[in-house]
């Protein structure tokens, strides 16, 4: 269910950044990380039914805070680790950004076509797992539990994930609800070193699964809100929607 | 993405027309002390260095928090607004009257329109320095090298030196001074200015003219006002190609552009890109521009630090990027994101440079709307290049410098295009 890795799929593609002030209180008997990441799977919806569906599409909308730059998100997913985001905003175009579960790359009205290599291309791939958090022992090295700390009021467990490559994640599960509420991650890219930080809330059940519909993300000193509009599991996707465009693939001739 | 917003619109609120004298309802002052608290609050939490380089924001508030309470009108409170950011002693932060908006939201007649008269000064002398083909200005017979004394019966001597003056020692006179004297040249399309000349050989002349659909396509982003927007192509010599644009705007139709003049002339012995009088616009097309003149991937135009976080302008290379010699002109009105282009192409060898020393005022900026109507802008980061060098303040300094003359205009020779095509084909002889 890959629309609770919505805010950092757009992370990257926006490559944007935002740095979160860690309150860490001391806590005694933190649960094992395994323990929260289990709970989640459960409170969202239950192992069985993730394991049911194997594609999705999303649609939403997105707007930067303050500014009156809004846009229309679309994202694709299926199995084993392939995905497309399209994000088109008013007055700026188009960006893409994709992988068959090889090549990861991006396209944009106006940076043009981008290959992915090194840390940004394992970070994409990650992403673009399916159903990526019944598979984190995969998808990282090392998960732990670093603390409680408060997030909008409510006491969340911080559980820190190592990949074998790139920067760790942070994320924050509510203590109560099971619940992820945030996302904290430095990026890497080409732009970069980029903090992110995104905050998850609205959920609401579809086909199932529990879904945040609403997803603010901090970068770079701004803010965009994401809006949940729609969400379809087992959709039919054509085969070829994972395709790399042409213009990445004269990218990839060179 | 949308965050490397780059930037102008500097002297928007010169080209706004006058608010009136109308006096304030109590939910207007509120509204202005609103937007008061919101300007100050957000230069506090956002203006990249913490310590606002030295400033006393808290006493620039005490002291200027009464005043815009006690404005009668919306240009005093716009007074009080503007004098707030001044201290700040940066470019990209600005106030920009509602008006704007709404004269350019009305669409048709009620939008701004002008003669077709391009501005440069030349010796602190106002000059046309263009005249657009087909343009109400054309129609009379101006012609580029005439100087412009006078508008609306209001001589233009007093308002360039009094720019002088209070500007005294920033890079941004000329610039300023080019766009007060525009922003009294337009209007609303089909209201006549009358402009005084003194034409090619001394003469005085007043002419009436007529104000005009500005050139280009409307385009919009976001909470900036409407702008119209162009790109031109041609070939200054058979094996040379030229492109020109008034502003780093919609994307989908300046990269199109580029990719038609770098496919299209591919064998070309160089290319000139010229943004002179270019106020920039947004920032991340500095880089996807370059893309189509650098080849090797992991090049950069530089950075820019908000508070928190340092954001490379990573160049993505084209998959058939031109590598034959390329010249980029600027000049005095060449700001922002055309800084950050010349600057960054400069720095990484891949260009030369033609023409005055740009505006100096590269700081990437947004656009917000205060609770008032007015529009917000700040910047929300500073800009270094490459090699470590701080545009703002100081602009980017030509390879070649070639000043503007009056009597190369009068002759409609361009002596910095011609330097760049020498420059080209040299290269290659």
């Amino acid at each position: 269910m890959q629309c609770r890795s919505i805010a950092t799929r757009i992370a990257l593609a926006a490559a944007l950044a935002a740095a979160a002030g860690a309150r860490l209180n001391a806590a005694d008997d933190l649960p094992k990380a395994e323990t929260i990441l289990e709970r989640y799977i459960e409170v969202t919806g239950g192992r069985a039914v993730y394991e049911k569906t194997h594609s999705e599409i999303a649609t939403g909308s997105m707007e930067i805070a303050g500014m009156g730059i809004a846009g229309k998100v679309t994202l694709y997913s299926a199995e084993p680790n392939q995905n497309l985001t399209e994000i088109e905003i008013t007055g700026i175009g188009k960006l893409l950004e994709g992988t068959d579960g090889k090549v990861a790359w991006s396209l944009s009205a106006m940076q043009g076509p981008h290959l992915k290599e090194g840390p940004e291309r394992s970070m994409a791939l990650r992403e673009a797992r399916f159903n990526a958090q019944l598979h984190w022992r995969d998808l990282y090295k090392q998960a732990e539990t670093a603390g409680v700390e408060s997030v909008e009021g409510q006491d969340c467990y911080k559980v820190v994930l190592t990949p074998a490559e790139g920067n760790p994640v942070t994320r924050y599960f509510d203590k109560q609800s099971g619940l992820l509420v945030k996302t904290a991650m430095t990026v890497k890219s080409p732009m970069g070193d980029i903090p992110v930080e995104s905050m998850e809330s609205d959920y609401r059940k579809e086909g199932g699964l529990l879904v945040a519909h609403k997803l603010v993300q901090k970068a770079a000193s701004q803010q965009i809100s994401f809006t949940v509009e729609s969400v379809k599991f087992n959709a039919e996707i054509p085969k070829d929607k994972f395709e790399a465009p042409e213009e990445v693939k004269a990218l990839m001739k060179k | 993405m949308a965050a490397r917003l780059g930037i102008l619109l500097l002297a928007m609120a010169c080209a706004a027309p006058a608010a009136g004298d109308r006096s304030l309802t109590p939910a207007q002052r509120q509204l202005n002390l609103d937007s008061f608290d919101r300007v100050w609050t957000t230069v506090r939490e956002k203006y990249w260095d913490p310590q606002l380089g030295g400033l006393d924001w808290q006493a620039a508030r005490q002291e200027l928090r009464p005043k815009i309470e006690a404005a009668a009108t919306m240009e005093q409170a716009r007074e009080v607004l503007s004098a707030l950011l001044a201290r700040l002693r940066q470019s990209h932060f600005a106030i920009i009257p509602a008006q704007s908006y709404e004269e350019l939201d009305g669409g048709g007649a009620e939008r701004q329109g002008n003669p077709g008269i391009d501005v440069r000064m030349v010796g602190g002398r106002a000059m046309v320095s263009a005249v657009a083909p087909g343009s109400p200005a054309a129609a009379r017979g101006v012609r580029p090298g005439w100087e412009i004394t006078g508008v609306e019966g209001k001589e233009i001597a007093p308002a360039v030196a009094a720019i002088r003056e209070s500007m005294a020692g920033s890079t941004m006179i000329e610039l300023l001074q080019a766009r007060s004297v525009t922003a009294r040249l337009s209007g609303r399309i089909g209201a006549p200015v009358s402009v005084s000349f003194r034409e090619g050989s001394d003469r005085s002349l007043a002419l009436e003219l007529d104000r005009s659909r500005p050139r280009g396509t409307p385009a919009r982003l976001g909470n900036l006002p409407e702008m119209n927007f162009w790109v031109e192509s041609r070939r200054v010599r058979p094996e040379i190609g030229y492109i020109r644009f008034n502003l780093f705007f919609e994307p989908e139709t300046l990269i199109r552009a580029f990719r038609e003049m770098v496919t299209g002339c591919g064998e070309c012995r160089g290319l000139v890109i010229d943004l002179r009088g270019n106020p920039g616009g947004i920032g991340g097309l500095a880089t996807g521009v370059a893309g189509w003149f650098i080849g090797q991937p992991g090049q950069q135009l530089g950075a820019m630090q908000t508070r928190d976080t340092r954001v490379n302008f990573a160049v993505f290379p084209r998959p058939e990027p031109f590598r034959g010699p390329l010249a980029i002109l600027v000049d005095a009105c060449s700001a922002s994101t055309s800084e950050i282009f010349a600057e960054g192409m400069k720095d990484l060898g891949r260009a030369r440079i033609f023409g005055t020393r740009t505006a100096g005022a590269a700081l990437p900026s947004v656009f917000e709307k205060l609770p008032n109507g007015d529009g917000f802008q700040y910047a929300i980061a500073s800009y270094v290049s490459f090699s470590g060098k701080s545009l703002e303040g100081a602009g980017v300094i030509p390879d070649e410098e070639i000043g503007l003359a009056r009597r190369d205009l009068l002759e409609g020779r361009d002596a910095v295009l011609e330097a760049a095509v020498s420059w080209i084909e040299q290269r290659k002889n």
